[in-house]
């Protein structure tokens, strides 16, 4: 059986110590790295499936590690920060981390926040070549060619904005996406007056394809943050 | 101005003025200079820094003599019109700083080029810089005494200082001698060559003189001590007595009533105010007159008197009315000599307002040089230009009461009539024309066509009737009469609507002034208001907390322009007047060669800011404007010194509760936190040891007690956290518009874990309801509800949240049904460090920090929420905040 590679970036014994103990139970391959310089050489030579990246390293700006790590490589970061500023987290997720968890986590959140980020990492290595027309998560489908969207087999009728949001969210299924990339991709600019009809067109979609908007299944909602699209 | 500028220190409060010793005397020769040099070099023997500034070369030998040992300041070199005039360096003295400096003969005259037009003017500066003086002045250069000594010496001195610099001297010392000694020493040659000592002996020093004056000088000096000494004693009770009051006018002899009633004033110490009434004719004051009354006001201003203007035709009843509301008991007035014109009252001015005022005593001053007359404003030339327009509207009227004439004597009515009709007509010429002139001239226009159109015989300029050349003489004078009273009519209209207008500026510039959000707004509000009243730029600029002036000017249009004029020059005018807290620049005699006029806004305390008034390339200010332009200003410094006063004492007070706060936050963590820290470490600590010997439930029981606890500092550091940010204020909301389904899904998932034995229920009226908040704070004030709400209620109870529109803000209520709150404790529930102790509870309740509520209430009203509690029914509690209403209009769907 494949065993997924994590690696951990992460400068506090104690925190590592934690998040080792955690992998071990789970049986996943880990390497550690203690600052930015090892994690970016580590990135290289360890190829990991998993980047867990903490964002207050001694040596350098998490945000700058992120940028650098993109530059070749798509692999899922997570980001675990002890600032609990929204902005930080932001300016991660825009830099191309996928997925953030704030100090103090718990154990089962960091566990399920590996999880989604390990099972995109595999889609992306073997969907790739099927990037194609179609998209499949649980009852969730749509059809790029046609333009359509399905929830159970049954067409759902969106609006051309309702559209392009749900494709966007897709597209980047696991990854959290912020209010700004959002805005960006689907109304083409990034005007914080602007996030007021995002929460609309949001709400109208999520009722149209969750079974029960207030317990969303698909779209999840990051305070302060952005949106994700969950896999089933 | 660059040394000046370079030590630019301004520290205003800390500052000690300087205190200034003046050596007086009754004539040149008496030995002020020498007695100044002694005095200098005793102070010198006590370790005093002490400097000499400038000395008179003209100075005895004996005299100069004494200048050895004392350090002598370099004189400044001024070149005028070919000549160099030795001057005090004003600058240099301000920069070497010493204890004290010597300036001889205090009533010199600077020559042109100097910062200021007088040598007392430095002296002031170097005061105010904390500099002492010593200085020397004769008795005929007092400013009250000079009409006094010159009616003695029958010489008069031009270089005259203001008794208030007298009366504010920290120390007179009379410098006396016996005048038969001063006669043998002017005639010994100590004080002027042989020549020049006997023409002075002749005309001056003749005993008599000299005797005269030194009983003037003696009683002076006797009147400054008294004075001082009243004025430590109480200063408003001295002139709460008597108020004196004098007029100013253009005339020549102004000034000697000036100076006698300010002499009066003195003698009673009593207030003294100078009024000024501007009468149209005043108005329209020229040239050398308008210069005299400059002058005049000048020196009652000199004199200490504060200068009051007001309006109106009749100057009697302008005094009397002032003098009534300002409580004058005396007034001073020349004898005036206008000659009575045929259409004004005849009775001289003084008849006039002593008939007003029977309780106020009236003092006549001869008026010694009755060469001087006014011209009446009726022999003038109308000063208007000549007039197309008026005078179409003139021949037209007569047109039109020709025609009207023509069609009353077709009708057959009666000569009477058309007279009347003709008379309406220069009526109306006078009301729709601007002057005289045009009213005259329809007078005689309808004299003579009437004579031409209407008389036997008609169509020509003969009449018969032996009546008629009355009749003409009549209507004429009649018509002329009329009209000239039509002009004053409207003249005065004119007038008081102009008054109207400023004292409207006045009103609203306050208004407008007290509505600014900021200084900087106050003080362009200001400008502006001074734009709009002097049609000219304005430029302002505040003194800011680092002393530096940064203008701006308005309007906006000329703005490039006028704060191109702004040279480097220009500035320093400013910084000096914002240091000094003196006016300087163009038309003051401070600094006059700037192109613009610098006024400082000044509050009780201290410069404000600085006005600039372009002045060169625009005509002088009349004092109207002058003086409402002062009013405005004085009435902005107040405004800006007590917005500043008041910001400071909220930051003060800001201050004082964010450390009350920090005080009792530390003081209430310090000793809760030991609680949860103690459990945690020590079950650890038991784990870690005594692992073994511990069985699996034991062990299952601390593990839950260190998770517990763990959570419950958690979610204190969260609450913690909110308070830095919304206590603080240095972390501003970041306020966006959030769904209130989303919020409560994100609290619901944070709260206690013992919420799992309570029913959470959420109703949403409208599942798209949004509001405007910061979501991180406002999710920590549900969860804190949420989780007292656990805590308080026994398991099982309900708790439901719900959202609904209310006007402009969304409610959000937080319901249970457990035991409710006393009504008591409703009151205080909000507070910081209040807890509720509930016995049911049991032991392993944790007391909170009464911090939870006290925060949700914090970070509500940051909001502009505000929040509540009240009883549930049948029983429970329900916390009911409010929040912003987010609405959005979808465009681009």
């Amino acid at each position: 059986m494949y065993k997924p590679k994590i690696l951990v970036v992460e400068d506090d014994p104690a925190i590592t110590n934690l998040i080792r103990t955690t992998l071990d139970t789970q049986e996943y391959q880990y390497h550690t790295a203690k600052n930015g310089a090892g994690a970016l050489l580590d990135a290289v030579s360890y190829n990991p499936d998993v980047i867990i990246l903490d964002l207050g390293l001694p040596d350098m700006d998490g945000v700058e590690i992120i940028r650098k790590v993109r530059g070749w490589s798509s692999v899922p970061i997570i980001i675990v920060s002890a600032r609990s500023e929204d902005q930080d987290k932001v300016d991660a997720l825009d830099a191309g981390a996928d997925d953030y968890l704030t100090k103090p986590f718990s154990i089962d959140e960091f566990l399920a926040r590996l999880r989604v980020a390990l099972r995109r990492s595999r889609t992306d290595q073997t969907a790739e070549p099927a990037q194609s027309s179609l998209y499949q998560n649980g009852e969730l489908r749509i059809d790029y060619a046609a333009g359509c969207a399905y929830m159970g087999g049954k067409e759902i009728h969106l609006t051309p904005i309702e559209y392009k949001l749900l494709c966007v969210l897709a597209k980047n299924t696991g990854k959290v996406l912020t209010h700004n990339y959002i805005l960006k991709e689907v109304w083409g600019t990034a005007l914080a007056a602007d996030i007021p009809s995002l929460r609309v067109f949001m709400a109208t979609l999520r009722k149209k394809i969750e079974r029960d908007p207030s317990a969303p299944r698909y779209i999840q909602t990051h305070i302060g943050v952005g949106y994700r699209m969950i896999r089933q | 101005m660059e040394n000046y500028q370079a030590q630019n220190q301004y520290r205003p409060g800390a500052f000690q003025k300087g205190h200034l010793k003046i050596f007086f005397g009754y004539a040149a020769g008496v030995g002020k200079t020498y007695a100044m040099l002694e005095a200098a070099h005793q102070a010198q023997n006590r370790g005093i820094d002490v400097v000499v500034g400038y000395i008179e070369r003209h100075t005895r030998p004996d005299t100069l003599a004494l200048l050895e040992g004392l350090e002598q300041l370099p004189e400044k070199i001024v070149e005028y019109k070919g000549i160099s005039l030795k001057e005090l360096d004003l600058d240099a003295a301000l920069q070497r700083r010493p204890n004290i400096l010597l300036v001889d003969e205090l009533a010199h005259s600077n020559a042109a080029g100097c910062r200021h037009s007088k040598r007392y003017q430095d002296v002031e500066e170097l005061l105010r810089a904390g500099i002492s003086v010593y200085t020397t002045v004769n008795v005929q250069h007092l400013e009250s005494l000079n009409d006094l000594v010159a009616s003695i010496t029958h010489i008069a001195v031009s270089e005259r200082i203001p008794d208030s610099i007298f009366d504010s001297a920290d120390q007179v010392e009379l410098v006396d001698i016996e005048p038969d000694d001063l006669i043998l020493r002017l005639q010994s040659g100590k004080v002027y060559q042989k020549q020049q000592a006997s023409r002075a002996l002749n005309h001056f020093f003749t005993r008599d003189n000299l005797a005269a004056l030194r009983e003037i000088a003696l009683r002076r000096t006797a009147d400054q001590l008294s004075k001082k000494a009243q004025k430590a004693e109480n200063e408003t009770a001295a002139k709460a007595g008597e108020h004196i009051l004098t007029c100013l006018s253009s005339a020549p002899s102004n000034a000697k009533v000036i100076r006698t009633a300010a002499r009066m004033a003195e003698a009673f110490h009593s207030g003294f105010t100078a009024l000024f009434v501007e009468t149209p004719e005043t108005r329209d004051l020229k040239g050398e007159n308008l210069k005299r009354l400059r002058d005049n006001m000048r020196l009652a201003e000199q004199l200490g008197a504060r200068i009051a203007t007001v309006y109106g035709d009749d100057p009697a009843v302008q005094i009397a009315e002032y003098a009534k509301v300002s409580g004058v008991t005396k007034i001073v007035l020349g004898r005036t000599n206008h000659s009575a014109s045929l259409f004004m009252k005849s009775k001289p001015l003084v008849d006039r307002l002593t008939s007003r005022m029977e309780d106020v005593d009236v003092y006549i001053i001869p008026d010694v040089q009755p060469l001087y007359k006014k011209k009446r404003a009726l022999l003038r030339k109308p000063e208007q230009k000549f007039d197309w327009k008026d005078l179409g509207k003139s021949l037209l009227l007569t047109l039109a009461a020709t025609g009207i004439s023509f069609l009353f004597y077709e009708l057959g009515l009666r000569e009477a009539n058309i007279i009347i009709v003709y008379l309406l007509g220069v009526l109306l010429t006078a009301v729709w024309t601007n002057g005289y002139f045009y009213g005259i001239l329809v007078s005689l226009l309808s004299v003579v066509s009437f004579n031409f159109f209407f008389t036997v015989p008609r169509f020509s300029l003969r009449a018969f009737d032996p009546n008629y050349p009355v009749t003409f003489l009549v209507m004429f004078l009649a018509s002329f009469l009329s009209c000239s009273l039509a002009t004053r009519v409207k003249r005065q209209a004119k007038q008081s609507s102009q008054r109207a207008y400023y004292m409207e500026l006045l009103m609203s510039s306050n208004q407008k002034m007290q509505q600014g959000q900021s200084e900087q707004e106050i003080i362009r509000i200001a400008a502006q208001q001074l734009q709009s009243l002097l049609g000219r730029p304005v430029l302002y600029a505040l003194l800011e907390k680092d002393r530096q002036l940064r203008f701006h000017a308005v309007p906006a249009s000329e703005s490039e322009q006028t704060m191109g004029r702004l040279t480097a020059e220009e500035l320093g005018v400013a910084e000096w007047v914002a240091k000094n807290d003196k006016h300087a620049g163009a038309t003051t005699s401070t600094l006059s060669h700037a192109q613009n006029l610098y006024l400082s806004v000044r509050g009780n305390q201290e410069v404000m800011a600085v006005v600039g008034i372009p002045s060169k390339f625009y005509p002088p200010l009349d004092t109207f404007e002058k003086n409402l332009m002062i009013a405005m200003l004085d009435e902005c410094g107040l405004i800006l010194e007590r917005r500043k006063l008041r910001a400071e004492k909220q930051a003060a007070e800001m201050e004082t509760q964010r450390e009350q706060l920090r005080a009792n936050l530390l003081r209430a963590i310090s000793h809760d936190l030991r609680t949860p820290l103690t459990a945690i470490s020590g079950n650890a600590g038991m784990l870690m040891e005594k692992s073994v010997s511990l069985n699996e439930n034991r062990k299952q029981e601390m593990y839950r007690s260190i998770y517990d606890d763990s959570m419950w500092l958690v979610n204190l550091t969260e609450n913690l956290l909110s308070i830095t940010r919304i206590e603080n204020g240095t972390l501003p909301l970041r306020r966006d518009a959030e769904m209130i389904g989303d919020i409560f899904h994100e609290a619901l998932s944070h709260v206690d874990r013992r919420a799992a034995e309570h029913e959470i229920r959420v109703e949403l009226e409208d599942d798209m309801l949004m509001a405007n908040m910061d979501a991180r704070l406002i999710v920590q004030v549900i969860i804190n509800i949420v989780n007292n709400a656990v805590k308080y209620t026994p398991e099982g109870s309900d708790i439901c949240l719900s959202a609904k529109k209310e006007n402009s803000m969304v409610r959000i209520e937080i319901a249970d049904n457990g035991p409710g709150i006393s009504d008591e404790a409703k009151q205080r529930l909000f507070d910081m460090f209040y807890t509720v102790n509930t016995g049911s509870a049991g032991a392993d309740s944790r007391r909170g920090l009464g911090l939870g509520l006290s925060l949700c209430k914090s970070i509500v009203e940051a909001h502009s929420g505000s929040i509540t509690v009240h009883d549930n029914q049948p029983h429970g509690s329900v916390f009911s905040f409010t929040l912003p209403l987010e609405e959005v209009k979808i465009q681009n769907v």
